[in-house]
Formats: C-alpha cells, sequence, structure tokens
C-alpha cells in the first residue's frame, strides 16, 4: 500500500488523491512494481537503494547488519535490513542518518518524500519505512527478544499455537490414579 | 438504486482462515443496497468502550475489554489504538489478568475502507498488545492482518505477522 511514504507538500494537503501518487498505483495493491521502475527513473523519489542504506549503516557503525530479500515471502516489501545499536542513542542515530540521507539526496526538489519514521520515542526499536526498502534499527535486547531473523529466513509462515494443537489431538491413554482397575470397553 | 457498475471497484474476495474465520473485501462503491444480504446482516460498529476483543499475539493474555478509544469520538476502526483491561490470561504469559495495556486493532467487524476504493471487514474483533511507544509486548502475530496498517505507521506489527490480507 502506497502510504508508507510521507509527502512533505507545501500547500499543507496531505494525504490522497496527490496527483504525484497516482502513476504508482496502477496496480491497485501491489505497488512494488510500479515503483521500482519510477524510483530508478527519477532520482527525486524518497526511496533508498540497498547499497546506499548499507553504506550509510557502515558510516554510522551500526552493528551486525544483515540484509533479508524477503521477495518471494511478502509482497508489500523487498528486502528488510536489520541493525542493531548498542544504545538508545545509537539506534536514534542510525535513523536521523538514513533521514539526512534521503534529504540530501532531494536536495533541491520542491517536494520531499521522506520514509516514514516509527518508534523514535522510545529508542529501542526504529523502523524506516521506504517502500521498497525496510530498515530496522533496534538495541541488542530487542533484537534477541523479537528474534525477527528467525521469523523471515525461516520459510513461509512460521506457525505460533499449531504446535499445541498437534498434541492436543493425540490421543492418549487416561492415567489410572485409582485404586480399581479400568474397565475395558466392550 | 441504479448505480452504474463501473463506478463499483468491483473486487470481491474472501480468505478463510483457522483461527478469525473469513474476511471480505468490498468495493467501496457499492451501495448498501447492492451487497448481497443487507438486509439480514448486523449493523456492525465501531469499538467502543466496554467491547470485548480478542489478542492475537503470544504476550499471554487472550480476552481484553477496551477501557478507552484514544481517537475518535464514537469509537475506532481498525488500525488504531485502544487502552484495554485484560480480563483473561494464560497463566505464564508476559501479562496478568487486570493489567491495563494499550492494544493496536487489527481485526475488527467494522467495515474500513481503503485507500484504492475497496474495503475490508473481519468476523471478529482483535487486538495486538503495544507499550506505550507503540512497540509490541509479543514476538509473534497470529492470523491474518490488514494492509491498513502500515499506513497508520504500524510496520511492527506487519513485520511480526504472519500472513497479511
Amino acid at each position: 500500500m502506497l502510504a508508507a511514504l510521507r509527502s512533505r507538500v507545501i500547500s499543507g494537503s496531505l494525504f490522497p488523491p496527490c496527483p504525484l501518487h497516482r502513476p504508482w498505483r496502477q496496480l491497485g495493491f501491489l505497488l512494488r512494481p510500479a515503483s521500482t521502475s519510477s524510483s530508478s527513473a527519477n532520482g527525486k523519489l524518497g526511496i533508498l537503494d540497498l547499497e546506499e542504506v548499507e553504506k550509510v549503516l557502515s558510516d554510522v557503525k551500526a552493528d551486525d547488519v544483515r540484509v533479508i530479500p524477503v521477495r518471494n515471502q511478502c509482497d508489500w516489501t523487498d528486502y528488510m535490513v536489520i541493525a542493531t545499536g548498542r544504545s538508545n542513542w545509537h539506534v536514534r542515530n542510525i535513523a536521523q542518518a538514513l533521514i539526512h540521507k534521503v534529504k540530501q539526496k532531494q536536495k533541491g526538489a520542491e517536494r520531499m518524500l521522506l520514509p516514514s519514521v516509527e518508534g523514535h520515542g522510545g529508542g529501542k526499536w526504529i523502523v524506516i519505512d521506504s517502500g521498497t526498502v525496510i530498515v530496522h534499527a533496534l538495541d541488542e535486547k530487542a533484537r534477541a527478544y523479537y528474534n525477527l531473523e528467525s521469523l523471515w529466513t525461516t520459510e513461509i509462515s512460521p506457525k505460533g499455537p499449531s504446535q499445541d494443537l498437534e498434541k492436543a489431538i493425540v490421543k492418549t491413554r487416561r492415567r489410572n490414579n485409582s485404586k480399581k482397575p479400568m474397565k475395558s470397553v466392550h | 438504486m441504479d448505480k452504474p457498475l463501473s463506478f463499483c471497484s468491483g473486487r470481491a474476495w474472501s480468505w478463510t482462515s483457522n483461527s478469525s474465520g473469513s474476511l471480505w473485501r468490498f468495493g467501496l462503491g457499492t451501495p448498501l443496497q447492492c451487497r448481497p444480504g443487507w438486509r439480514e446482516q448486523q449493523q456492525r460498529t465501531f469499538i467502543q468502550m466496554r467491547t470485548n476483543l480478542k489478542v492475537v499475539d503470544n504476550s499471554g493474555a487472550k480476552w481484553v475489554m477496551c477501557v478507552q478509544a484514544l481517537k475518535g469520538r464514537r469509537g475506532v476502526r481498525l488500525g488504531d489504538t485502544i487502552i484495554a483491561s485484560i480480563k483473561e490470561a494464560q497463566p505464564r504469559g508476559k501479562v496478568k489478568k487486570g493489567e491495563v495495556v494499550y492494544g493496536v486493532v487489527v481485526h475488527a467487524a467494522m467495515h474500513r475502507g481503503c485507500c484504492d476504493g475497496s474495503e475490508i471487514k473481519f468476523d471478529d474483533n482483535a487486538v495486538v498488545l503495544v507499550n506505550k511507544q507503540g512497540e509490541p509486548i509479543g514476538t509473534r502475530v497470529f492470523g491474518p492482518v490488514s494492509h491498513e496498517l502500515r499506513k497508520k505507521k504500524h510496520v511492527k506489527i506487519l513485520t511480526l505477522a504472519e500472513h497479511i490480507a
């Protein structure tokens, strides 16, 4: 869905139907095929490329950067980048560095399209959503807690409660704790 | 009512899941009388105070009751945040019964319009528990979640979800 990108328009009207967004939406829900072609066409859009993201993350000295291509698994994004920060401030710094890079790319355009940032208040997990590339900046505890790599690198849908369901359906013999012998069913 | 058919976006399909039931997408342009069964079905409305919602993440709670709708005078819809009190919880979970937590609505029985004209509605009301900064308390989200969460800046819940509809 399109509105991962926030457009800062001078006249002030934020949300649809902005004519800037129309050409991307020709395919209905899946904006991905249209947007990758248009982002390579004009560099004015606020979509980060994978190499730029990696460069920025190495400049900021983020630890343990992992890129996971999720194109086959989910249809709303192509790449997930996970990076660790050493402290809350470092995590926020990673987010600011990425936004700064996007602003630099778009210098001189009259309309800036910035990727949306979530979680900036509490600095534990910040998500930068720029369409095809989603960058997660976590700190080490959050990374171990949420364990995003195991979610996206194991195949299609990781099943949660089905473990208990399998155990529930298996027929087990009743334990006989009383002194009388069990009556057999005949 | 004769609305021209080209006005409706005309896309309707259903998806059934084991946990929640089915969800339906209809063209927003279809007026009320064109939707099949509009006379017999209940009029679904907002999620407001005293609404019971299911919890679809692994934070340990099972049912919560909405205590406050954070935005909206009449109530919240899909993608909004509520304050809720936990009514039933699993014994060894991260949260306990009686705690007051924030939650993001991921299933809503009331239809919500998407920006491309279609609507989405679920069979039940469900929520994902979140802390005050917006970070999910659980680590996985079960069942389908809707695309609209991306616009509402809940990408974290989308990354933890197993199926996106």
